[in-house]
């Protein structure tokens, strides 16, 4: 459904999470962190996108994007990373959804149309200018050749002194501490940040980048994959 | 019987001596409940005394009416007191006197029975001194119920010592003969209406005359009011309201006479007779002529066009569409469409939003016309009325003075009267052979004229009045011409254009607003003017009237029989009257008919007049078009045309009445056939009853769901309701009018909010309570309207307009029909407008309608009540309007009264001091007046009444005020706490000003209890609840709805950081803030300074647009994208030119820059050096947010 009109606040979270998870599919399909027979092409945003078949994939993203959802509505978001590391654990690449709260909306207001803002079919356009960037990442950061062994991680970054809200149910809280050199305020000052795309809704601003770590550059600058080739650059 | 008692004692003891023979036949004679079958009169045995001040002491307050009142109130157990009991009354006092067993209650009772009528045999002693007996009451056996006036206690005294018979309970109807009564509650009408029931006066006018008079001449009608100055209406509305308009005044309209004996019950006749007796219901002659009144609305003025093209800008039908010249540009309307589409403007300004119809009732132009004129139409009719029942006095209202007095701010002529010229005889009564002068008085262009009083300089311009000014709405405007200045007509403009299509015809047009305050002052004065000459008048519209004029002419015709046109005269003094009262011209015609009077006031047009006499009406007649008839529209036109070719009323003439019967239908070529001859048979209509109230809206209905429409349509049922009150009606039938948007027309129809081309349906319903009566309950009205419209099952987006209509009015007053469904209690819904005009109104709106709209009410003027004596009592008006709230002081409790408080006991004895005052000057007979009581009463209470109208007027007019702010502070203003108290309070008096009342009080007391209660601090922390509070209830008695109060929230955009100065371009000032902009400036900077290095100045200027925007503090993520993008482009271009120095200084920067030495190498190092320092700078803020660097690859 497209429409002219602007986008209310919670119009804004939804399409947000659900570009998200729109987006990790694709980093998993493009980054080839999946064998790209495990994903099914389907159509979204008037675009090509890849979707994961695997149903425990599939609800670890869809649950963690949930809970992603529920940070957003309150603002306590400042980045969700996509961290994709090797077998020990070491992160190669960083996919960076940062989001920015720009308006403060009382609750009451958050299906009220914000005035001035983008609307919901710009927004869905915006998405695609996204996912297509995010198809062609690897003309920037390359084809991903570090093996089978590499896995992913959604980390979620909050603003400073933000903690994720408790969970109103039984379950268990889902998110858990992350690991610090997975996360953006673990990247050395060598990683190399491009910067896909970016959008300012006027009410959440979204940006997508990707942070290729000093690890993995340096590990292309030297094929050897090996504890040798560290050994010799230290 | 019939022997006089000769007591000389005084104390009560003597009255019970066993010897005393005289009384003890008293009392066996007494009647007392329940003693029907052996009635023997009490009457002769008492010795009535000749109180020659009686009257006098009629008004001398007694504490015990307050016991009889008591009485009243008791259970009426029924018992007779044994006759050997009330015997042996003298030698066992404490049967009577003694204290009564617990439980007792029947003992109790039968004694007080016994103590009242031993009471009253005492009252017929008391110092009667004279063996003179009246005895006109005798065989009268009386109840007097509730409140009357003179008091109970002073009736009891007359009665008794008349002769009659007076009993304090009404156990069986059947023992009493007569019920006198001031005031009576619906119920008890219908309980009596077998009864006698006669006013007080009846007996007080009796003993005056020494005789009985006929009782038939002071039937209680349950209008009579009981006590004018008192203030309060009846607080019920009685059953037979609908028949009480002709006998307004409370006196008697048949003097007290000395014949009709035959009505007088006769002493001794069986007083179980009296049920047959029966209340004569008075045969309201308008009752009768309402049933001939024709079409009351006679609609407003149409245009009359020769071309047929109508000019309207909203036409609903496609047919009426197709006949109107392309007045918007588009077929829909872009604005419209284009704010349609967004959705807080949508929420503020159609029918969605909360204040709609408030805002559209205020802007209406159509809204207040028909205000108007029902107003108008109200005021001739009362107006004449009075002068029917021929108690208005002549007075020729100064239209010049009063006018501006009576005027006060809201657009509403309610309290306005007119005054009729004393009548000969009634205009419509008169003898047809008499050759009547009708003139047509219409104001020429009267928008515009008006407009142009304080205009002067637009005089002999082109002006148009119309809701768009100046450019507002530019070319485009639909904005409607209302009126339109001959000089504009010249153009070819018409009223009812838009805006749009008169510029193009003259584009020099002027337009001035509506000024609704100055078209009914005007209007006003008009009116009086009239008035002033009129035997009859009809209100059409507000610059519109029809006035039968006959008996002035023939005056003027006598005085100057000479003259040639008296008639013609007597409209140009009408003329220069109101043109010097309001500045405007008037345009008459002269006729002996309506519809002649019609055709020659568009003769006279402008500024003129014009008598139509009967020898040129053919000639006058023969060049006409049939539309140009009034009440023959294009229907009938294009009918003659198609059937008969031809629309000329000369050549028509020629036709037979049945070709034009068979043509037009049969009434329509009858009425065509006598107007082509100058024949037309109305008569001028001033009091036709209102036949249907109706709200209708059809601009601005836009719906999203159903819940909206609900909404709106409970919305105009409260407003149809508080019309419905207004005139006091409820309706029995129901008629929703739906206008539903045309498949084929666009979803905004060219008039800006408009309805478009639309389909029309009509839907009616009985319309009644769940107990079968008429009603004008807003809940029923809604529930039924919101039945109707969900039956149609449209689109709610679809809708268009709404009208919600009630018929089959009956007054709110009258009983219903007695045989419809089953028996009702006779309980009826409380009036609005019976309390004090003042309080209902503002109650009314602000209470629970004050979150819904306001909307002017205008309850009858009758019902006024005199504002002007504002009782500043302080403890009263704390309580309540004393005005409203004082109970009459016959029913106030003395004791209660005399432990009140000093000063408060003051008030209030000052204050039932001056009601009391009046009536004193009417029945404070003296006995010299006594014999001419029928010259001073008329006189004195239609000075009362008149008094107390122009009072009314002069009063402020708090009631018809639009703005209901004005109105609560006013209100407010009553209360007695003063702004200082409130600012101790710690409250805004300004905010609390604007509190709904409930809530003021709780506010009022918390903040009281609060600053009682303790320190500072509590106070401080309460007051702040208590604006919490405030915040929070106003926000939701504001709005049910579902619409936000507060602004929608907006999106916030930073601003993005621009490069103000393009380096090297000095004198330049220019901002660069997109991405290509901003690499333009850098390459040409790049370009300029290729064979020197940059300065510092400069790439410091960059630095800090490239940091600034990669901050995520200072921008967005879109700013650090933009930052990336000139960086890499920057980077592009000393790759371009100074790529070979990239790995050297990148590799080995000292290396270079120490032994820079070749011709490029300065420059070029100094580029790489100064874009890897800015490059340094933005990875740093980036690194904040993202950290590492930023990559340019």
């Amino acid at each position: 459904m497209t429409s002219d009109v602007s986008l209310t606040f919670n119009q804004t979270v939804r399409g947000i999470t659900e570009f998200i998870e729109v987006a990790i599919h694709a980093i998993l399909y493009v980054r080839q962190v999946y064998p790209t027979d495990l994903f099914v092409r389907r159509k979204k945003y008037d675009t090509p996108v890849f979707q994961s078949r695997h149903p425990s994939l599939n609800e670890y993203i869809s649950g963690a994007v949930k809970a992603i959802g529920e940070e957003l509505v309150l603002g306590n978001v400042d980045k969700v990373v996509v961290v994709i590391k090797d077998k020990n654990q070491v992160a190669l690449e960083r996919f960076i959804f940062s989001v920015q709260n720009m308006i403060e909306v009382e609750p009451y207001n958050k299906d009220t149309s914000v005035q001035e803002a983008m609307s919901s079919a710009a927004l869905g356009q915006y998405f695609r200018a996204f996912l297509v960037k995010l198809n062609m990442v690897e003309s920037q950061i390359g084809q991903m050749y570090l093996g089978e062994d590499v896995s992913f991680a959604i980390v979620l970054e909050l603003k400073d002194d933000r903690s994720p809200s408790v969970s109103h149910s039984k379950d268990p809280p889902p998110w858990i501490p992350a690991d610090n050199q997975h996360t953006t305020a673990g990247a050395s000052t060598a990683a190399q940040l491009h910067m896909l795309r970016a959008v300012d809704t006027g009410i959440i601003n979204l940006s997508l980048a990707v942070q290729e770590s000093e690890e993995k550059l340096r590990r292309e600058r030297e094929p050897e994959i090996d504890v040798k080739g560290k050994q010799r650059a230290v | 019987m019939g022997e006089p008692l000769a007591t000389a004692g005084s104390t009560s003891s003597d009255y019970f001596e066993p010897e005393d023979p005289a009384f003890n036949e008293a009392l066996q004679n007494a009647v007392l409940p329940g003693d029907a079958e052996d009635v023997s009169q009490l009457d002769a045995a008492l010795n009535p005394e000749d109180y020659p001040d009686l009257i006098r002491t009629q008004h001398t307050l007694k504490r015990s009416h307050s016991m009889v009142e008591d009485l009243d109130e008791t259970l009426s157990f029924h018992h007779v007191i044994p006759l050997e009991q009330r015997q042996g009354l003298s030698d066992e006092d404490e049967e009577t006197y003694g204290a009564s067993a617990f439980g007792g209650f029947g003992q109790y009772m039968r004694r007080k029975r016994a103590k009242l009528q031993i009471q009253n045999a005492q009252m017929d002693d008391t110092d009667d001194k004279s063996s003179e007996k009246s005895r006109i009451f005798q065989g009268i056996a009386i109840y007097i119920d509730g409140w009357t006036q003179p008091s109970v206690q002073d009736l009891r005294q007359l009665i008794v010592k008349h002769g009659g018979t007076f009993h304090a309970y009404l156990d069986r109807k059947a023992i009493v003969t007569h019920i006198i009564t001031c005031s009576l509650t619906p119920a008890k009408i219908q309980d009596w209406k077998h009864m006698k029931i006669v006013t007080p006066d009846w007996l007080v006018k009796s003993v005056e005359a020494g005789a009985l008079l006929p009782w038939k001449d002071f039937i209680f009608r349950p209008d009579d009011r009981a006590d004018e100055i008192q203030g309060t209406k009846r607080t019920q509305k009685s059953l037979f309201d609908g028949f009480v308009s002709q006998t307004k005044s409370r006196t008697p309209t048949n003097p007290p006479s000395d014949d009709s004996p035959a009505d007088k019950p006769k002493a001794g006749t069986n007083t179980l007779n009296t049920p047959d007796a029966s209340i004569e219901v008075p045969v309201h002659q308008e009752m009768e002529s309402a049933q001939s009144a024709l079409n009351l609305l006679t609609g407003p003025k149409r245009s009359r066009s020769k071309y047929h093209t109508i000019y309207m800008t909203d036409p609903a039908t496609k047919e009426q569409a197709a006949r109107i010249p392309g007045y918007a540009a588009d077929k829909s309307n872009p604005a419209a469409q284009r704010v349609m589409a967004n959705p807080e403007w949508r929420s503020a300004h159609t029918s969605v939003a909360p204040d709609f119809i408030e805002g559209y009732y205020k802007n209406s132009r159509l809204h207040h016309l028909a205000t108007w004129k029902a107003e108008l139409k109200n005021l001739v009719s009362e107006a004449q009325d009075r002068v029917e029942n021929g108690v208005a006095e002549v007075i020729k209202v100064d239209a010049e003075s009063n006018l501006d007095d009576r005027m006060e701010d809201g657009v509403s002529m309610r309290r306005t009267e007119l005054n009729m010229k004393s009548p000969k005889a009634k205009g419509k009564q008169k003898a047809e052979a008499e050759e009547k002068v009708i003139m047509h008085c219409d104001f020429d262009s009267f928008f515009v004229s008006a407009g142009l009083v304080d205009r002067p300089h637009l005089r002999g311009k082109p002006v148009v009045v119309c809701h768009s000014q100046g450019d507002q709405g530019g070319s485009s405007s639909t904005s409607e011409i209302a009126s339109s200045s001959y000089e504009a007509r010249k153009f070819g403009i018409k009223n009812g254009m838009s805006l749009q299509q008169a510029r193009k015809l003259c584009p020099s047009i002027m337009t001035i607003p509506y000024e609704f305050e100055r078209y009914k002052r005007f209007s006003l004065q008009f009116y009086t003017i009239l008035m002033s000459h009129a035997d009859d008048l009809q209100a059409v519209s507000v610059d519109e009237a029809l006035v039968d004029v006959t008996t002035s002419v023939a005056q003027l015709t006598a005085k100057h029989p000479s003259n040639p046109d008296p008639a013609k005269e007597f409209a140009e003094m009408i003329r220069s009257e109101v043109k010097r009262a309001t500045g405007c011209e008037v345009s008459i015609g002269i006729a002996h008919n309506i519809m002649l009077a019609r055709l020659a006031t568009r003769r006279a047009k402008p500024a003129g007049s014009y008598h139509l006499v009967h020898d040129d009406v053919a000639e006058f007649m023969a060049p006409l078009e049939i539309m140009d008839l009034w009440g023959f529209g294009w229907a009938t036109h294009n009918k003659a045309e198609e059937k008969l070719g031809v629309t000329i009323l000369g050549e028509l003439a020629k036709k037979s009445k049945s070709t034009l019967c068979d043509t037009l239908g049969k009434g329509t070529g009858e009425t065509l056939y006598k107007a082509i001859r100058g024949i037309d048979e109305h008569k001028l209509e001033s009091d036709k009853p209102r036949k249907s109230v109706s709200c209708e809206i059809n601009y601005g209905i836009r719906f999203e769901n159903n819940e909206q429409a609900e909404g709106f349509i409970r919305q105009m049922a409260a407003e149809v309701a508080r019309r419905l009150d207004a005139v006091e009606m409820r309706g029995r039938s129901l008629t929703l009018k739906i206008m539903k948007r045309d498949v084929n027309s666009p979803v905004e129809p060219p008039k800006f909010l408009g309805h478009g081309a639309c389909d029309m349906f009509n839907k009616q319903t009985p319309l009644a309570t769940s107990g079968g009566q008429a009603t004008s309950d807003d809940k029923v009205i809604g529930d039924h309207a919101w039945r109707l419209l969900k039956s149609f099952n449209f689109d709610p987006k679809d809708l268009r307009g709404i009208g919600i209509q009630i018929q089959k009015l009956e007054s709110s007053s009258t009983p219903g029909n007695p045989d419809a469904g089953q028996a009702q209690l006779p309980f009826k819904r409380l009036e609005t407008p019976t309390k004090s005009e003042h309080d209902a109104c503002s109650s009314r709106n602000d209470t629970k309608d004050r979150d819904i709209f306001q909307v002017v009410v205008q309850p009858p003027s009758d019902d006024i009540v005199d504002v002007s004596h504002t009782v500043d009592g302080h403890g009263l008006s704390r309580a309540q309007d004393p005005r409203t709230e004082l109970p009459s002081f016959s029913q106030v409790d003395m004791e209660v009264f005399d432990a009140l408080p000093d000063d408060v006991r003051k008030e209030l004895e000052a204050e039932y001091k001056r009601r009391l005052d009046p009536p004193e000057s009417v029945s404070l007979g003296n006995p010299a007046r006594r014999p001419e009581p029928r010259d001073m009463f008329p006189k004195i209470t239609i000075k009362g009444t008149n008094v107390k109208r122009i009072t009314q007027q002069l009063a402020p007019k708090a009631r018809s005020t639009i703005s209901p702010k004005k109105h609560n502070i006013f209100r407010r203003s009553g209360i007695s706490i003063t702004d200082d108290e409130l600012r101790e309070l710690d409250i805004d008096p300004e905010v609390f000003a604007l509190l709904p009342e409930d809530m003021y009080r709780e506010q009022l007391s918390l903040a009281r209890q609060a600053k009682k209660s303790g320190g500072i601090a509590a106070l401080v922390t309460e007051a702040n609840r208590e604006r919490i509070e405030i915040k929070a209830t106003y926000r939701r008695s504001r709005s049910p709805s579902l619409y936000p109060k507060k602004p929608p929230p907006k999106a916030n955009y930073l601003e993005p950081v621009g490069i103000k100065r393009p380096g090297g371009q000095k004198g330049e000032r220019l901002s660069f803030t997109e991405t290509e902009d901003v690499q333009k400036v850098i390459q040409s900077w790049v370009e300029t300074y290729q064979q020197h290095p940059p300065y510092q100045k400069d790439i410091d200027f960059f630095a800090k647009f490239l940091v600034q925007s990669a901050d995520s503090s200072r921008s967005t993520d879109t700013g650090m994208e933009k930052s990336v993008a000139v960086l890499k482009w920057w980077l592009m271009l000393i790759r371009r030119y100074w790529g070979m120095w990239e790995h050297e200084v990148g590799e080995d920067g000292v290396d270079a820059e120490s032994g820079g030495s070749g011709s490029n190498l300065p420059v070029g190092k100094a580029w790489w050096k100064a874009f890897r320092h800015v490059k340094e700078q933005v990875d740093l803020v980036a690194r904040k947010k993202f950290g590492g660097s930023l990559s340019l690859r």
